[in-house]
């Protein structure tokens, strides 16, 4: 058995008054798929910045590539690719410039000049940030985030912003990239994304894990939690999540008219 | 060494990028210099000096172009990244956002050393200004003068909530340095409560202690501008060092 890359134990963190992360473990191996999933607020990008070294736990332990990520965070970068979920870029700054400025932080830099191109972004490398629509970053983000050959890559949000089609092709290069062993933690609210790339789900709900395990596990883990009538054993992924989810209500009319 | 010196390339160029900090580091100052040069010209400061006019605006303007890299430029960088979270970025790479910031200071440093060159060539190219000065008195003056603006900036930064307020810290610094200081008018034309008041800012012992580098003074006879101009240095980088630790990065 291949030795876990990224090994979460009993993971705590605390904003102010604000317990975020509870007692949180997981582990990720070369080549495995984890999405994180839940609510928005649920603590998915909390738990992520903790793995990728931003943030330090109260309590609990992380190893990446067996090392405390945010004692080592520049040993740890070596080997691990993020993509975060807010972060931007200068905005004047123009396309392959900032593809030419991040391979340079590495030895062996991945060619950013095909990914731009398999990314669609060939035409727009002389084009500055803020030009480029809200899917073109998105895109040009997922290549920074390859830039240094990672064994780890973190995705949080792969995919908001892209439009269908592109949404399926990049479902197939990171099919690709896991085959070559990259282990790859995504946080996603997209299901279907996550039903056709995860091996593995992290499911938490205020902060709390509720799940870990396989697809399949997941499947007996919500049949335990619903009734035999509501049950469906063809249900997708979605389905099944919104089985157990907890319930918000929607807008009603009274409020508007 | 290399990744530094890519990243200082990159902010290089997109300093050159913004129009504010090109135009007010690069050609504000000398725009000032034949401004004034036309309406007083280039006669004694008063009569029997040896001193010009010119002579003494061009060091005073050389601390308009500090307090432009160092209470503008480079806090509004430091304060924009941060709110756009691109120190945050940086810090998910092997860099981290030490480099970046590094960088900034580096690449003020300079466009603060290139406005003043422009100037004192224009100085010297269109009224033959006297330099008087050793070249290290005048090199130790525009690095502490300077290092004192940079600390202020980065000061307002570590204080500011946001881009909203440092803007607001900055620019309410600045002007009220600039006119008051003596780096935009003679501050001999100052009435005395405003004479007083200039006496507590720190751009006013950045005009004088430059003047006096530039005039030919020993730097012994400026101990209080040395003094004062260190200890804002020193005082304001570590008061901004410990707001900085405090802050929420992610």
């Amino acid at each position: 058995m291949a030795q876990a890359i990224v090994q979460v134990e009993h993971l705590n963190l605390t904003y102010k008054h604000l317990h975020a992360v509870q007692d949180v473990s997981f582990s990720v191996k070369p080549g495995e798929i984890l999405a994180i999933i839940g609510q928005n607020g649920s603590g998915k990008t909390s738990t992520v910045e903790c793995v990728e070294g931003l943030r330090k736990p109260d309590s609990g332990s992380i190893q990446v590539f067996g090392k405390d990520p945010w004692q080592r965070r520049s040993e740890v970068y070596k080997e691990m690719g993020v993509q975060l979920q807010e972060a931007q870029y200068p905005s004047k700054i123009r396309v392959e410039e900032q593809c030419k400025l991040f391979a340079s932080f590495y030895e062996r830099p991945a060619d950013w000049s095909l990914l731009l191109t398999q990314m669609g972004l060939d035409e727009k490398r002389k084009r500055p940030l803020h030009k480029l629509s809200g899917g073109e970053k998105q895109r040009l983000s997922i290549i920074l985030s390859l830039m240094g050959r990672p064994k780890l890559l973190i995705l949080d949000e792969l995919t908001t912003g892209l439009d269908p089609e592109v949404r399926q092709n990049m479902w197939m290069s990171f099919e690709t990239i896991r085959k070559s062993g990259v282990a790859i933690i995504m946080v996603s609210h997209y299901l279907d994304e996550v039903e056709t790339l995860a091996d593995k789900i992290l499911y938490l709900e205020k902060g709390r894990q509720q799940f870990f395990g396989t697809q399949q596990a997941f499947r007996a883990y919500v049949k335990g939690r619903v009734s035999p009538k509501e049950w469906d054993e063809n249900s997708s992924l979605e389905k099944l999540y919104l089985m157990i989810a907890p319930k918000t209500t929607g807008l009603t009319m009274e409020g508007i008219l | 060494m290399k990744r530094f010196m890519m990243i200082c390339n990159m902010e290089l160029r997109l300093y050159t990028r913004d129009f504010f900090g090109f135009f007010f580091t690069l050609v504000f100052p000398v725009l000032m210099l034949l401004l004034f040069g036309s309406i007083f010209g280039n006669t004694p400061i008063y009569e029997g000096s040896d001193l010009n006019m010119i002579d003494v605006s061009v060091p005073a303007y050389a601390v308009m172009v500090m307090g432009v890299t160092g209470l503008i430029s480079l806090p509004l960088i430091l304060a924009g990244y941060k709110e756009r979270k691109i120190y945050k970025r940086f810090d998910a790479t092997l860099v981290g956002k030490k480099s970046i910031m590094a960088a900034q200071v580096f690449v003020n440093l300079i466009m603060t050393l290139m406005g003043i060159s422009i100037l004192l060539a224009a100085g010297k190219m269109i009224y033959n200004i006297q330099i008087k000065g050793s070249i290290l008195s005048i090199c130790l003056s525009i690095l502490l003068s300077t290092a004192a603006m940079f600390s202020i900036g980065f000061l307002f930064t570590a204080i500011g909530h946001d881009l909203k307020s440092t803007t607001l810290l900055c620019y309410l610094f600045y002007f009220i340095m600039l006119f008051l200081s003596g780096a935009t008018m003679p501050d001999m034309m100052f009435p005395d409560t405003i004479k007083k008041i200039s006496a507590f800012l720190p751009m006013t012992h950045a005009v004088d202690l430059m003047q006096g580098a530039f005039a030919g003074d020993s730097l012994s006879l400026h101990g209080k501008e040395l003094l004062i101009l260190s200890l804002v240095t020193i005082v304001c980088t570590a008061a901004g060092a410990a707001f900085y630790r405090k802050k929420d990065w992610t």
